[in-house]
């Protein structure tokens, strides 16, 4: 069965109350929503109270995934949602989007080696927008179509954050002598 | 540097990182478990789209009717094009609004832009249909439309409201917007049908009016869920 629809076989499974479906969701996309947060500039502590705190929720509100829609749209909009409420909740939302959306590139580490980067150094330059774009479309692996559904943008703004990332990341890995 | 090659670079750093504890997940299973029940998904959007536009309709058909329908019996042929054109935009209106319900819907357009349609199709259809110079007074009958479209747009903004609950709005403020043109909408075709006033300014100023106001209230009323959300949560 192919990854996507055994995870809607699973979302199904979990909606009649199927605990061991539940716990197999937990267990499968546990890492991409922890990754997600931890992209954003969250501590390893923090990423792991959003995570809960999706988990949480989802359970909550599981009733509005539809059988047949893609699962992950629907579970990034859900943490994209847990994030945005965690910033806001800090009273510090428009403040950090702005800051980070202005900040100025940061420069890698002395003598650092694009391979023994981690991925939250590699996309650190990156404005939170972008960040959100690469971390769904290159490492998650979704579509076009389904980064925009969960970010509630069109596809050609996603393509474009996209091209955009990857005109910063080619400068600054080409900048670090291309080293992979 | 090629694409390629970045995507190798973000993957094996992103293949590097360890992920969470096992014992955080055995954690995060240990509390849905006691509320591990069966539940039932939302109805299909097509379902809910019907059945906001029909009662959006309804409602907006059953207030002009016990106003009386003058303006529907004043109209001339091309003039009633203006009540099969704005249904075509309670249409739109309301998939977006049903496509807020759910988390990671496809989104067809911005709740923004929506309005700007909305209101810019509304002035250049009045402007086009209704040519009657002005002649009497302005304000006084202006602002009875104004109040009776709001009137009609509250239970439709209700409506919208009551389904938006059942589902999980991620984006408050893009669900009033949708929701406040909605119901602004449906406030104008009952003006169309009940009011006999076709003075190109009355209908241009007050009635169009109805739809930024409605929409005003729409985002106000997801201000105040926000807050209330946030209350709730911090409690």
């Amino acid at each position: 069965m192919h990854p996507d629809g055994e995870l809607e076989a699973l979302m199904a499974r979990y909606q009649e109350g199927d605990f061991t479906a539940a716990t197999a969701l937990i267990d499968r996309l546990s890492p991409r929503i922890h990754r997600f947060f931890a992209v954003q500039f969250t501590s390893r502590a923090s990423a792991d109270d959003l995570l809960q705190e999706t988990w949480l929720r989802i359970h909550e509100v599981r009733h509005t995934y539809r059988p047949g829609e893609p699962v992950l749209p629907w579970l990034y909009a859900i943490a994209r949602h847990i994030r945005v409420d965690h910033y806001r909740k800090a009273g510090r939302t428009s403040a950090r989007e702005t800051s980070l959306d202005e900040t100025p590139e940061i420069p890698a580490p002395h003598g650092a080696h694009a391979a023994a980067m981690t991925v939250e150094e590699l996309l650190a330059p990156l404005p939170p927008s972008q960040r959100e774009v690469v971390e769904m479309l290159k490492i998650a692996g979704m579509s076009l179509e389904e980064v925009a559904r969960a970010t509630s943008s069109s596809i050609g703004s996603v393509k474009q954050k996209a091209f955009r990332a990857y005109e910063k990341l080619r400068e600054r890995l080409g900048r670090m002598g291309g080293r992979s | 540097m090629r694409d390629g090659e970045i995507d190798d670079i973000l993957k094996k750093a992103a293949d590097a990182r360890p992920g969470p504890d096992p014992a955080l997940l055995d954690r995060i299973a240990g509390s849905i478990q006691p509320g591990m029940r069966p539940v039932r998904p939302l109805p299909s959007a097509r379902a809910l789209e019907l059945l906001l536009y029909l009662a959006a309709l309804a409602i907006s058909v059953i207030v002009a009717a016990k106003l009386g329908l003058h303006g529907f019996a004043a109209m001339s042929g091309p003039q009633i094009l203006i009540l099969a054109a704005i249904p075509i935009l309670i249409a739109r209106a309301t998939v977006l609004t049903i496509g807020a319900m759910t988390p990671g819907s496809k989104a067809r357009e911005a709740p923004l832009t929506l309005f700007g349609i909305a209101c810019a199709s509304l002035v250049a259809l009045f402007a086009i249909l209704f040519r009657d110079p002005l002649s009497g007074p302005f304000v006084a009958p202006g602002l009875a439309c104004l109040s009776a479209g709001v009137i009609t747009a509250i239970p439709v903004g209700l409506a919208a409201w009551w389904l938006l609950h059942r589902g999980f709005v991620v984006n408050l403020a893009g669900a009033g917007l949708a929701a406040g043109t909605l119901a602004g909408l449906a406030g104008v075709v009952m003006l169309e049908l009940h009011c006999p006033n076709f003075q190109t300014a009355h209908v241009i100023v007050w009635h169009m009016a109805v739809v930024p106001v409605s929409a005003a209230l729409g985002l106000l009323a997801a201000k105040l869920v926000q807050i209330r959300r946030a209350h709730r949560r911090a409690g």
